[in-house]
């Protein structure tokens, strides 16, 4: 193949046609890229084999094709323009001479430099707003669920006031204080509403607790009066079990949480 | 179909070329009407496909305007550069190669002739088509799967059943009719 220094130009035209195997054309490369001779030559070749771009019936590309390039064209040209080292503006010195390489990077830095500042500004405040944003919208959610139980909560003591079978149940106190009372307004199916008053503040672990005393059977909680019950206002909603025939309602001082059967004093107690 | 017109061929390519460098867009324009027929017509004999050779004229094109300033005239013809460079690029789509790319001043194409005019490249594209007529077949057909499907010579001397030595015989005898073109 290579004979003496040198690749022969039958060779050289076989490689310029492409007709080498993959070995064959990597060491030709190897030696091409050393001998300009055989650089020359190889051009000589590559144009012989560009003769055969000749044998083609020829043919003409849609127009679009043509607008679409100058289109290219224009937009490569505005992003030069575009980008262009300002004219009024000199490019940072630095010692010694400047290869073109390096007056193409100074040029990005120009252009890069700021912008990836200007990117970091925007990316902080972003994730800053987001967060802000963010707990707003906590914030925000917590409101609106507070303000559904809220008026689930109303529209619930509506529709046992409002009820014409609803009943009334005076409670009255059962220990020495103070003047504590209540009312319980009971309907089967819609539920119960309590109205306590004057009752005396308990300890941080202790809760007041609603019981419905049944015609027959144990008491069932019809939930607290603190922490962990359903209030609006000094007006207390409960729940049991549909269709229950209440005898009698009570309150007693429970551990915070509540007890499934009363456990502690009756404060209140009231029959039907 | 055969180019013709003969408006603005007085402008050598590498005039167009030095005017292209400068950002004339009527430059590229004019390089563009006077080889567009030519690149195209090659890349789809290969491809067979007007809408892929379109985009390899495209993008040639395109290169030739963004690197208008690295071609060296010295090192060769651009008629040649563009031709060979469409033909690789069109094997390679063909062949699903990787890209092959190709830098005006790094790969001379000396192609001994002058073809800036329409008129020149009729007269070329005549006497090739009438030197690939009277290859025997065998040669036609070696040079053609080497040039126009991108196949070495092994692949050639498996698809036609001749021994390799063969093939790069008729490879060579049909290069030195076409060589003779020139001369």
């Amino acid at each position: 193949m290579i004979q003496g220094e040198h690749i022969q130009l039958e060779e050289l035209e076989l490689f310029a046609l492409g007709a080498l195997s993959e070995d064959e054309a990597a060491a030709l490369q190897a030696h091409l890229s050393g001998c300009e001779e055989c650089a020359t030559k190889l051009a000589q070749a590559r144009g012989s084999a560009a003769l055969l771009g000749f044998a083609t019936e020829q043919g003409r590309p849609a127009g679009t094709v043509k607008a679409e390039l100058m289109a290219r064209i224009r937009a490569n040209r505005e992003a030069e323009r575009r980008y262009a080292w300002p004219s009024k503006m000199e490019a940072p010195q630095g010692g010694g001479s400047t290869t073109k390489a390096d007056t193409r990077r100074s040029w990005w830095n120009w252009v890069l430099v700021p912008a990836a500042v200007a990117l970091a500004l925007v990316s902080f405040a972003l994730s800053w707003q987001n967060r802000r944003i963010a707990t707003e919208l906590e914030k925000e959610r917590k409101t609106a669920e507070s303000m559904i139980r809220d008026r689930q909560q109303v529209e619930k003591m509506v529709g046992v006031l409002a009820a014409a079978d609803t009943v009334t149940v005076k409670l009255t106190g059962t220990r020495d204080e103070g003047n504590a009372n209540g009312l319980v307004k009971f309907n089967a199916k819609a539920g119960i509403v309590m109205y306590a008053a004057e009752l005396p503040p308990l300890p941080a672990d202790k809760s007041y607790q609603m019981w419905l005393v049944p015609a027959s059977g144990t008491p069932i909680s019809a939930g607290l009066l603190g922490p962990g019950g359903h209030a609006w206002g000094n007006m207390w909603t409960g729940e049991v079990p549909a269709n229950t025939q209440a005898k009698a309602f009570a309150v007693t001082i429970e551990p915070v949480g509540g007890m499934a059967q009363p456990t502690g004093p009756k404060v209140l107690l009231g029959a039907t | 179909m055969t180019p013709q017109g003969t408006t603005g061929e007085t402008t050598t390519d590498w005039s167009l070329l030095a005017r292209i460098g400068q950002r004339d867009e009527e430059a590229l324009s004019a390089l563009y009407d006077r080889y567009s027929g030519l690149v195209f017509s090659e890349a789809k004999r290969i491809l067979r496909d007007t809408g892929a050779a379109e985009e390899i004229l495209q993008d040639l094109f395109y290169q030739v305007w963004r690197t208008s300033a690295r071609f060296d005239p010295a090192k060769g013809s651009l008629a040649g550069w563009l031709l060979v460079a469409a033909r690789n690029r069109a094997i390679s789509k063909l062949r699903r190669k990787s890209g092959i790319s190709e830098e005006l001043d790094e790969n001379g194409v000396t192609l001994s002739v002058d073809v800036e005019l329409h008129a020149a490249q009729n007269l070329l594209l005549d006497k090739v088509k009438a030197v690939m007529g009277s290859l025997p077949e065998n040669q036609r057909e070696a040079l053609e799967c080497a040039y126009f499907e991108g196949m070495s010579h092994t692949e050639i001397a498996q698809k036609t059943g001749q021994p390799l030595g063969t093939v790069k015989t008729r490879i060579r005898s049909a290069m030195e009719a076409l060589k003779k073109v020139l001369s």
